[in-house]
């Protein structure tokens, strides 16, 4: 566990850094600090392994004042990653891994196997052992970055923008991994960003920081979205905040009911019958095995049918928000429900969640509030 | 010292005419001829790296060595300052060339495709846009082609035609710290005006540099 | 003698570099003034290495003193290297410890300029993640910024040892000896072809050295350096 007590930070110019801050971060959990450029994140951050030292307050590690704890020892004991990575540019990629073990004198020939193993893990080739860093791309080094912070275990992980630099699709997979290989370490993590939804999805707490380096609301991520404590925080987390904390709902309980199905055999006439008889205009084909391929126009013409691929389905462990997606792409307005083979369980319609979400704010006495009126703004659109 | 200089007054005057003359020459002309050699090598593959070694060679060849075999090389006579004019200038030629070569180099990639995309033909675009904004860096290697053209012209002196230099020959010759005091003074001033002659036309001649560090 | 015919010198020149007297190991032959010549700057290297190099790195790490780095750098240009012999040999009377004096005197501004500059153009994200790692002090200064520092450094001792080179060479001038002797001495006895010689040798001596430099910068630059030098970065070199 990491505290701050009452922390504040000023700079000898004058530039704002932290306002008395004081904050827990539980053990083995995500801490994410988030909010605009210059309102102390990053130096809340840096002032935890001493990169920088507080003005006044503390900082406890464990109990432990860490202003009376030797820079570099406690350092070690953190891992550290940041925007621009920093790997040293006139080491292999492998020995990069191993700076940290190699300063705490470990076996060099066990600490090179142990990198290779955690380029693995962290999702690289373990070819690129040899490489220099300068032969990389941006998202692997970031990889790289993050396998060298893990390198000799530190129970904590400082993480600065890590993900920042690189392009959407790479931040989003490795965004994904990340949160993999935490659910099986189980670090204590802070994590710095100036993104929401980076925050949102990472966080098993988020910080928000705002103007005047000051700690402007510590809440889950699902409590930040539905109960922003003021106006900053609001615009912060933008105006779809409402849809975002869908991803927050989960969809068991949604009203899920059967759909028109056909086989992915069933010939023209089938179809139109099908669709005749029930009145639905499209039907759902699945194959063999029950898992849906794509929608049929019950009235199209000819082989193809007006065929659409049925794109996201929803499972009852995703949210609201997959499901509410998977409805709007659907040219029925409905979200395939699956189940944990991919077999087809039923469907929901948007209007149907939009009443779900809705039931839920009246329920919780309004908490679900935006979460529903963006829901069916949404649905309408 | 006042008596000193009041009285050799003539002596030293001569010599730091010569000086003048010997340093600065050399600059004008290493600017003249290495300008089309930088923007040359910035636009052909071919003469890059024959330029770029041509220019590291010439560079470490010891000056002294370069003053002496001038006549050996050219023809002219071994007392003659044109040695020294001319061996001056290949150095300062073989330094600027590499100023102006990096100069061209660090103009800014969009700046460039810009002026392309604008239609400008490519002398224009060197001249108008790609020199003017290597203009700082041209400018250092000015400096430092300054700076030590004027301490290495006394060097001259060991073969008859050195400038101040001719104070630390002398001086030495008859024991007399004065002298060579006056000529390292002499010397040392006549660098650091150069240097800031250089500096406040650089000033001039890029105002957007100065606007850049006042925003 | 002093109306040089170019084929008459060449021929002058090749003589006397073809005269086996010349080579032979006496006191002033080749060989003898070659080693003198080396001996005078490596001593004045070593020396000047041992002041500047660490003065550098302590500057380039704190980036305190940087202005001090910068006009020395300066001041070194500008200092008439004939002008410093002659004072210093009158000062101290003749003998090799002034001229190393100021031997030394001109090659510490090279080395420790490009030291300092060496170390402050390693990227601050480097430095920050190796501090960040838990490396103390010297550790981020020997394992993160030297490495990546030292191709600008060895540029700073090829500056140095090319400027010394030359100047040992008007050693000769204040009585000692080297390659430069052929210079004077060939003035002296109004030697044409002999002073030719011992220039034309000065200056293959220079470029054999800096030769050497070019294939040890390579080396100072192991494959990660090597690697990241083909994007274009520009050099935060010296002014060399």
């Amino acid at each position: 566990m990491i505290e701050f007590e009452s922390v504040t930070k000023r700079f000898p110019g004058g530039g704002v850094g932290v306002e008395d801050v004081s904050l827990t971060i539980p053990t083995g959990k995500i801490t994410v600090f988030v909010g605009p450029s210059g309102c102390g994140k990053t130096t809340s951050l840096r002032m935890i392994n001493r990169m920088l030292e507080p003005s006044s307050g503390r900082i406890l590690h464990d109990g432990q004042d860490v202003a009376k704890l030797d820079k570099a020892k406690l350092r070690r004991g953190m891992g550290y990653v940041i925007q621009q990575v920093g790997l040293l540019p006139h080491r292999t990629i492998v020995d990069n891994v191993c700076t940290v073990p190699f300063l705490l004198g470990r076996s060099k020939a066990r600490a090179r196997a142990d990198a290779v193993a955690l380029l693995e893990r962290v999702g690289l080739d373990p070819v690129i052992a040899k490489r220099y860093p300068a032969q990389l791309s941006g998202g692997q080094q970031q990889r790289v970055g993050v396998a060298r912070a893990l390198a000799a275990d530190p129970p904590v992980m400082l993480m600065d923008e890590p993900f920042s630099a690189v392009d959407p699709i790479v931040r989003e997979s490795l965004q994904d991994e990340f949160l993999r290989l935490q659910h099986d370490l189980g670090k204590t993590i802070v994590f710095v960003t100036h993104d929401v939804d980076e925050a949102v999805k990472l966080g098993d707490q988020v910080a928000v920081f705002g103007g005047g380096g000051r700690l402007v609301q510590v809440d889950a991520p699902e409590d930040l979205l539905g109960r922003p404590r003021n106006a900053f925080v609001a615009s912060l987390i933008g105006r779809d905040r409402g849809y975002r904390r869908l991803s927050f709902v989960p969809a068991r309980d949604l009203p899920s009911h059967d759909v028109v199905t056909v086989s992915t055999d069933a010939t023209t006439r089938e179809v139109h019958e099908t669709s005749e008889r029930t009145g639905k205009s499209w039907v759902l084909s699945v194959d063999s095995d029950g898992r849906p391929v794509s929608w049929l126009d019950g009235r199209g013409d000819g082989d193809d049918l007006g065929r659409v691929p049925v794109g996201n389905t929803f499972t009852d462990d995703d949210s609201c928000r997959a499901a509410l997606d998977g409805a709007l792409a659907s040219p029925a307005g409905l979200a395939v429900h699956v189940d944990a083979d991919g077999r087809v369980v039923g469907g929901v319609g948007h209007d149907e969640i939009a009443r779900y979400v809705t039931s839920l704010r009246s329920a919780e006495g309004g908490t679900a509030e935006d979460a529903g009126q963006d829901a069916a703004v949404e649905a309408d659109a | 010292m006042i008596e000193f200089l009041s009285v050799n007054q003539g002596r030293i005057l001569g010599d730091l005419e010569q000086h003048l003359y010997l340093s600065l020459l050399p600059i004008i002309i290493g600017l003249v001829i290495a300008i089309p050699l930088g923007m040359l090598a910035a636009n052909s593959r071919w003469a890059n790296a024959p330029l770029l070694g041509l220019s590291s060679v010439t560079y470490s060849i010891p000056s002294l060595a370069l003053f002496i075999a001038m006549p050996g090389i050219i023809g002219t006579k071994i007392l003659d300052p044109i040695n020294v004019v001319i061996a001056l200038s290949l150095y300062t030629t073989a330094l600027l060339f590499r100023s102006v070569l990096d100069g061209l180099r660090a103009v800014p990639e969009p700046v460039k495709q810009a002026s392309t995309a604008m239609g400008m033909r490519r002398a224009r675009q060197l001249l108008t846009v790609e020199l003017p904004v290597a203009i700082p860096v041209v400018a250092a290697g000015l400096r430092v082609a300054a700076v030590s053209n004027i301490s290495l012209v006394s060097v001259g002196a060991l073969i008859g035609v050195g400038g101040l230099g001719d104070l630390f020959t002398y001086g030495f010759q008859i024991g007399s710290y004065y002298y060579i005091g006056s000529g390292i003074v002499l010397s040392v001033l006549l660098a650091l005006i150069a240097d800031v002659v250089i500096v406040v036309i650089q000033r001039i001649a890029t105002p957007w540099t100065r606007a850049r560090a006042a925003r | 003698m002093d109306e040089g015919e170019g084929g008459a010198l060449m021929s002058g020149l090749l003589s006397f570099l073809f005269t086996a007297q010349n080579w032979a190991l006496t006191p002033d032959g080749v060989p003898a003034r070659l080693g003198e010549h080396l001996l005078y700057t490596a001593i004045t290297l070593v020396i000047a290495f041992v002041i500047a190099f660490p003065v550098g790195l302590l500057i380039g790490h704190t980036g305190r003193g940087a202005f001090l780095a910068i006009n020395i750098g300066n001041a070194g240009r500008a200092l008439p290297t004939l002008g410093l012999l002659t004072l210093l040999v009158l000062l101290m009377a003749l003998g090799i410890l002034p001229v190393i004096i100021a031997l030394v005197i001109l090659a510490i501004p090279p080395i420790m300029t490009n030291t300092y500059a060496g170390i402050r153009s390693v990227e601050p994200d480097i430095v920050d993640a190796a501090r960040g790692m838990g490396m103390t002090e010297l550790q981020v200064l020997f394992q993160a910024e030297l490495p990546a520092a030292l191709p600008v450094i060895v540029g700073g001792l090829r500056t140095a040892t090319l400027q010394v080179v030359s100047t040992a060479t008007v050693a000769a001038y204040v009585a000692l000896g080297g390659l430069g002797r052929f210079l004077i001495d060939g003035q002296d006895q109004q030697d044409y072809p002999q002073m030719f010689a011992g220039a034309v040798l000065v200056a293959l001596l220079a470029i054999l050295l800096d030769v050497v430099f070019v294939g040890l910068r390579y080396v100072a630059a192991p494959g990660g350096l090597a690697a990241r030098r083909k994007t274009p970065t520009r050099r935060a070199a010296s002014a060399s």
